[in-house]
């Protein structure tokens, strides 16, 4: 009985902590804003607001980049546009399917929100569950989420609205179908989680390193001014692309060593950490959830079949 | 899904009555109970020497790796018993080792929820040495769908299996893999089928260790085992349903 009290209660305590997401758009290009999020991990605290948003203010309307990681946060955001400009939200576009991008869609209904086909399919097949996971590390700030898919796809191209000719790219490296915003105008380069900057990268979806290592060629290649990455803070030079360069490689080749050596899922997230990283956020934290993402893989090019068949 | 209920209502009232034995690095109110059931209430000691090392949290409660390191500990080992204190299939293996293998072992387990994980070695001295580890999980990987079973053909790779032989100084790890549902029972009405049986042999048939399996361990079970010098080795597995599956392991 006690135990069933002591549950009741710090249930109770923990829906009782409500609080504001407080966005403040920040001015970063011409018509284009950005709301930081922090470079930690999801908690209790921050409601999940560890992630960039964006939104520019075309002529004809507001373009918003990813919508959040909750409800809420999708309201705080429509909020903070509102303080900005008078013009209409008429545009979404999302990155990738995970939850902290695209679960403010419901605050965005009744705009068209475009995603790749990939990402589409795999908030299909995965946003219920991603949901429940953010219910359970962020709690009450979820209140009334729910996934709300795309109601529209869109392709690699150029999307022009409202005299800003945007560039789209449809890259793998993140989450198999990872869409890049490039800004023509204003040379603003909308990464997506395909560049983490001061905060480790996570792998969940990942199809292999080597497809993003790939992909971050592709995008220091293009003619961008400014490098807005999916976590941490806004870049003007080409650190962040330096960074995920190093971190990608280091990351490869310890899993391919610790394979060759025959360590176990244990060693290999014990691994040191080389000190070179030790600005970014979260290190050890995702290399232990990539071993499991990845580790597996790597293995398995180590390993030759041993049965008699 | 009706002995999950029962087993977490019991789980729950036991936590409000039981309390966790003194010294025990992982406070735990099933202890006594593991005690018990496991070890028959032999002679025991939490023992630093024993190592058991998991990731602080499962990132895929279905697989989730355990590393037992006790080369530190002295003496023969006569039987290793590894489970996880708080999932409805709390045991994981029971290895009994001859003298050539070293005391390490690795497995990959599925856990239904947070959990102490427990590794008891019976020495020579009959006393039971115990090293503990907790994991943090979301849950749910002991009920989890098959990942093997969604795969078409499945059944076409049953037994398959991979692994290689690395060198480690003087000593080697075998790696080994095996394509198998291990299927629990606690899956959509799918009856239980897993690989309860294993063995590893010398060139010459010698049995160097027998290991009971349980369906705690993870489908496609991935185990790593410490050896003795550089030897050739044969790896003899049964299922449960009398499928015996072998390989050479250079
Ligand atoms: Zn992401």
């Amino acid at each position: 009985m006690r135990c069933l009290l002591i549950f009741l209660c710090s249930s109770i305590l923990s829906f009782s902590a409500w609080a504001d997401y407080q966005l403040t758009p920040k001015k970063i290009a011409e018509n284009t804003w950005l709301l930081e999020g922090s470079t930690e991990n999801f908690n209790f605290e921050n409601g999940g607001n560890i992630v960039n948003a964006a939104f520019i203010v075309t002529d004809t309307g507001v373009v918003v980049i990813d919508t959040g990681p909750s409800l809420a946060y999708g309201k705080a955001l429509r909020a903070a546009i509102a303080t900005v400009t008078d013009k209409p939200v008429i545009q979404v576009l999302l990155t990738h399917h995970h939850p902290d991008h695209v679960l403010g869609n419901q605050a965005f209904a009744d705009v068209p929100i475009a995603a790749l086909a990939g990402s589409k399919q795999l908030l299909q097949e995965q946003g219920n569950h991603m949901a429940e996971n953010m219910y359970r590390v962020v709690g009450d700030w979820m209140r009334g989420t729910e996934v709300l898919l795309p109601s529209q796809l869109v392709e690699a191209g150029v999307l022009t609205i409202g005299g800003h000719p945007l560039q789209l790219l449809s890259l793998t490296g993140h989450t198999g179908a990872d869409l890049v915003i490039l800004d023509q105008r204003t040379g603003v380069l909308f990464a997506g989680d395909l560049v983490f900057y001061q905060r480790a990268l996570a792998t969940p979806n990942t199809p292999g390193l080597a497809a993003w290592l790939a992909d971050i060629d592709t995008l220091e290649k293009l003619p961008w001014t400014l490098i807005v990455p999916g976590h941490g803070p806004l870049a003007s030079d080409a650190q962040p692309f330096v960074q995920m360069r190093d971190y990608l490689t280091w990351l490869d080749s310890a899993l391919r060593e610790a394979a060759q050596t025959g360590m176990d899922m244990n060693q290999v997230l014990r691994l040191p950490i080389p000190e070179r990283f030790a600005q970014v956020s979260l290190t050890r934290y995702e290399l232990i959830r990539t071993v499991s993402h990845l580790y597996p893989l790597y293995e398995k090019q180590q390993w030759q079949r041993l049965d008699q068949d | 899904m009706n002995t999950r209920i029962i087993y977490a209502l019991a789980l729950t009232l036991t936590s409000c009555w039981a309390h966790a034995v003194e010294g025990d690095p992982q406070p735990s109110v099933m202890w006594e109970y593991f005690h018990q059931r496991l070890l028959d209430n032999a002679d025991f000691v939490f023992d630093e020497a024993v190592k058991v090392s998991v990731p602080p949290f499962a990132e895929d409660a279905r697989q989730v790796p355990i590393e037992v390191d006790a080369r530190a500990l002295p003496g023969k080992v006569e039987r290793v018993m590894i489970w996880a204190e708080l999932n409805p299939i709390p045991q994981v293996l029971t290895l009994y080792p001859s003298a050539e293998l070293e005391k390490f072992l690795a497995v990959r387990i599925r856990v239904e929820q947070a959990t102490p994980i427990r590794a008891a070695l019976l020495m020579d001295d009959g006393i039971w040495h115990v090293g503990s580890a907790r994991v943090e999980a979301a849950g749910g990987g002991c009920s989890a769908p098959s990942v093997v079973r969604a795969q078409e053909g499945w059944e076409d790779h049953l037994g398959e299996i991979f692994g290689a032989r690395f060198k480690a100084g003087d000593n080697s790890r075998l790696r080994l893999s095996v394509s198998h549902p291990m299927d629990n029972g606690l899956v959509d009405s799918i009856p239980e089928f897993y690989v309860n049986q294993a063995e590893l042999r010398d060139r010459s048939g010698a049995v160097l260790a027998r290991i009971d399996l349980f369906s705690a361990v993870s489908e496609n079970p991935t185990l790593t085992l410490g050896i003795k010098g550089h030897p050739e080795t044969q790896l003899w597995l049964r299922d449960n349903n009398g499928n015996e599956f072998t390989a050479d392991i250079p």
